[in-house]
């Protein structure tokens, strides 16, 4: 039996009724093919019988019209009548007119559907024709067989009707086994044997009982052999879960607890303090000594570590990445004992010599320190970059400090610049450069400038620390070369653009910058002003990029020379075309005498090497007057000239204070 | 008294022949060519192409014979159904083997009936009778008008074999035989 819709539909109904219907659906198609066959059958007889009586007695008839024995045709016509069937009998002469003719009483009444048979009378012993008989035979006869055939057959279906119902009620008993059997199965389940029924039974329903039965013993065995895996498998799954944890929470290099152990620690934690260790430059051990002396140094240091703190229950050591090591203290300790560990902790690494291949390597640390348990790595990872950014070697987090609004402050500013490289607000300003002899202007400083969407003109001073720090920068630097020699592409004036190290160390603005220049054909207009305190670190590729702008025709400037640690000996190497004096040794020039005696040595080296000089924030007369003393070539500063959008404005005006000045 | 009585029966019919019904002699004079005709085997009784209607008669008979040689032409007009035929009076003394017959039709006579059996059974052709009672001397057929007219048979002759009636013919006759009348 199935269920569908809680209906339940029994085969054994499904096989009688599909048979009933196909039998009952034959059985009319015999009955009525029958019908007709036997009402034609019938019909024939019948007619056949009329045909028979008019052939029997049309010789006689024939032989009395012939011998002109009209009263022998009539008694013969009475005699056919005494048969009940015969409804009427009409002899008719040759010439249609009629010889003989009687009717039955019935005549009229079944005249409609009675067999009408008629007979030419031909002579006897000869082919002519003398006459004509018709015989009405009536359909009595054939009423009463149609009838009785219809009887019998109203019979017949009765009987197998009830046959059917027999058939039925036997295919239902056979098949209600197999019922029986599938509501014991509808609750099986492997963990419990049952009792199949009809397993003797020596048909189908014993051939499925025991293949049933055989099934049941095959499962209960599968059963007990998948639970024994299961149960192994779930010891297998227990382990490997504890050992997947454990992989989760250990670092396996160093197996330290990880940085997810410690964040784990801290959510845990009440109360208790963080120092977050990084080790200094570890990336030149990596690059110079190779990453396996890397790893053999980060184990060790980590050995090292746990040997100091073995002791200290409440410290908890963990490595967070590559060089980054935390001590999460678990108590609180005294501030001045958190401070002083982690003094002594720098002093001890520094003394601390790792051995690798007969190699001697010593390192040192930076920390970072949170005195909270909320949010202590963050706050312990700012400290650590503040103490690096200050090349402090401890940074205690200090609330003051509001390290936190200047990295919201400084994410706020990367927002602003990139909605500005999208709108197009990025734009160059053109401070001018006088010769001090002349008094002409002899170039422009193209300087960045962020114009907002309400005219409002910010500083670079602002953005441009920061945007050194993510990856816009790059993309101003490209923006200003465009710009800048778009703008001085039809104007012959000599320009300026600066560039951080960055710039020349990276590949792809060098490239752009060549073929800005080829498109604009500003070779012999621009100078690239390089800052002397970032070029002293990567002076190979300085020298390389300088030479190669140099053999394209562009000119080089040290800017903001004398703000670092100035290297002569580098800069006579280099091929530079302008050094220019920075503003903190200008600015105070009228006034400062060692600031004089600087610039001057300045003045003098440059114009040994053919180098012209640039005086940078000249704000006031009586320092300009100094820096012409000094014969320093040129001159730039707010005196002079502010930074404006357009250059056409500086020349107007230089024109009208050269008047004033005359 | 009986055997003059008898003697005056014989005398009258010397003297005035057989007395006949009229009606009778029409009727068979009309329906014995007819019969004759529904023998199958007609064609092998021709003489000369023709059907030869003998009638036998006592010489006092010879008027009746001539009324119904003189009927049979009215009605026939010289042909039965197509056969030309002739007509032969011949009173039954002078019948002889060599008379000629396709059909022989006997009137009433005391003597000669047996010789015209045997006359019709030798030449194998068919013998009408006028008289009902002569079918027992051995003639083929007589006809009678009863409530309607019968057409009796002679049984016995019914096997001989130059006759062939259709069948009709044998079933609407009544039969008899030398025993039954």
């Amino acid at each position: 039996m199935s269920i569908k819709n809680g209906v339940i539909n029994s085969l054994s109904t499904k096989i009688v009724t599909s048979i009933g219907v196909v039998s009952v659906l034959i059985t009319l198609v015999i009955f009525s093919v029958s019908e007709k066959i036997t009402k034609d059958a019938f019909s024939g007889v019948e007619l056949e019988k009329a045909d028979l009586i008019a052939r029997t007695i049309e010789p006689l008839i024939a032989i009395n019209i012939y011998l002109d024995m009209p009263e022998n045709i009539a008694q013969l016509a009475q005699q056919l009548m005494e048969n009940r069937y015969i409804l009427s009998v009409k002899v008719l002469d040759d010439k249609n007119k009629i010889v003989n003719e009687v009717e039955s009483g019935e005549y009229q009444k079944d005249i409609e559907d009675s067999f009408v048979v008629e007979k030419i009378l031909n002579q006897p012993n000869s082919a002519k024709q003398i006459g004509k008989l018709v015989l009405v035979y009536s359909n009595k006869r054939y009423v009463e067989l149609v009838d009785k055939y219809t009887n019998m057959t109203i019979l017949l279906l009765l009987a197998l009707a009830v046959l059917f119902i027999l058939y039925g009620l036997y295919i239902k008993k056979m098949l209600a086994p197999l019922g029986q059997i599938a509501k014991l199965l509808k609750h099986y389940s492997p963990d419990k044997e049952v009792d199949i029924p009809f397993l003797s039974q020596n048909n189908e329903i014993g051939l499925i009982s025991n293949a049933l039965n055989s099934m049941q013993q095959k499962i209960l065995q599968y059963s007990k052999k998948q639970k024994n895996i299961n149960h192994y498998l779930e010891e297998k799954v227990n382990e490997k879960t504890l050992e997947l944890r454990e992989q989760l929470y250990i670092d396996t290099l160093t197996e330290l607890p990880n940085r997810f152990s410690l964040l784990n620690d801290i959510f845990k934690s009440r109360e208790g303090a963080l120092l977050v260790i990084n080790i200094d430059d570890f990336k030149e051990i990596n690059d110079f000594f190779g990453h396996v002396a890397g790893d053999n140094i980060l184990k060790k240091f980590s050995n090292r570590l746990k040997s100091m703190f073995k002791n200290n229950e409440h410290i908890r050591l963990k490595r967070l990445s590559g060089d980054e090591f935390a001590l999460l203290f678990m108590q609180k300790p005294p501030l001045e004992d958190f401070i002083k560990s982690a003094e002594k902790l720098i002093n001890d690494v520094e003394k601390m010599i790792f051995i690798y291949k007969k190699n001697e390597i010593s390192i040192r640390i930076t920390i970072g320190g949170a005195y909270q348990i909320e949010r202590a790595l963050e706050k312990a990872d700012i400290a650590l970059k503040s103490a690096k950014r200050e090349r402090k070697s401890f940074l205690l987090y200090d609330e003051k400090l509001n390290i936190e609004e200047l990295y919201k402050d400084n994410m706020e500013w990367v927002r602003k610049l990139k909605k500005a490289i999208e709108q197009d607000m990025i734009v160059p300003y053109f401070q001018p450069i006088f010769d001090n002899k002349s008094e002409e202007i002899a170039s422009y400083e193209c300087l960045i400038r962020l114009v907002e969407s309400n005219g409002n003109v910010v500083s670079p001073y602002l953005f441009l620390t920061i945007a050194k720090k993510s990856r816009v920068y790059s993309e101003l630097t490209r923006i200003m070369i465009e710009k800048s020699c778009q703008h001085f592409e039809n104007i012959d004036c000599d320009f300026s653009v600066n560039l951080s190290v960055d710039d020349i160390l990276n590949d792809e603005i060098v490239n752009e910058i060549k073929q800005k220049i080829k498109k604009y054909s500003v070779e012999n207009k621009i100078i690239f002003e390089i800052l002397e305190s970032e070029g002293i670190e990567n002076y190979e590729e300085v020298s390389l990029f300088i030479s190669e702008m140099k053999k394209l025709g562009c000119r080089i400037a040290i800017d903001d020379f004398g703000s670092g640690y100035s290297n002569f000996e580098h800069l006579l190497k280099l091929d530079i075309d302008y050094i220019k004096i920075d503003g903190t040794l200008i600015k105070n020039l009228d006034k400062d005498a060692n600031a004089q005696v600087v610039v001057e040595t300045i003045v003098d080296f440059a114009n040994r090497l053919n180098i012209l000089t640039v005086a940078e924030f000249v704000h006031n007369e009586a320092v300009l007057k100094r820096v012409k003393e000094l014969k320093v070539n040129r001159s730039q500063g707010f005196f002079l000239g502010i930074p404006e959008a357009n250059t056409d404005i500086h020349m107007l005006r230089h024109a009208d204070s050269k008047i004033i000045l005359k | 008294m009986k055997k003059t009585v008898l003697l005056f029966l014989v005398f009258v019919n010397f003297a005035y022949g057989y007395s006949y019904d009229d009606l009778l002699l029409r009727a068979q004079a009309s329906i014995f060519p007819k019969i004759l005709l529904l023998d199958k085997k007609i064609g092998d009784k021709l003489i000369d192409g023709r059907v030869i209607y003998t009638i036998v008669y006592e010489k006092n008979d010879y008027d009746t014979a001539l009324e119904i040689n003189k009927f049979i032409d009215a009605n026939y007009n010289g042909h039965f159904n197509g056969y030309t035929y002739k007509i032969n009076l011949v009173e039954f003394s002078d019948l002889s083997s060599a008379t000629r017959a396709s059909v022989i039709y006997s009137l009433n006579s005391d003597r000669y009936i047996e010789k015209v059996a045997d006359f019709a059974k030798d030449k194998g052709i068919v013998a009408f009778s006028y008289d009902i009672k002569n079918l027992k001397a051995g003639l083929l057929f007589s006809l009678v008008l009863e409530k309607s007219t019968v057409l009796y048979m002679n049984k016995e002759n019914l096997y001989i074999q130059k006759i062939d009636f259709v069948d009709s013919l044998l079933r609407m006759v009544k039969f008899i035989d030398k025993e039954n009348s």
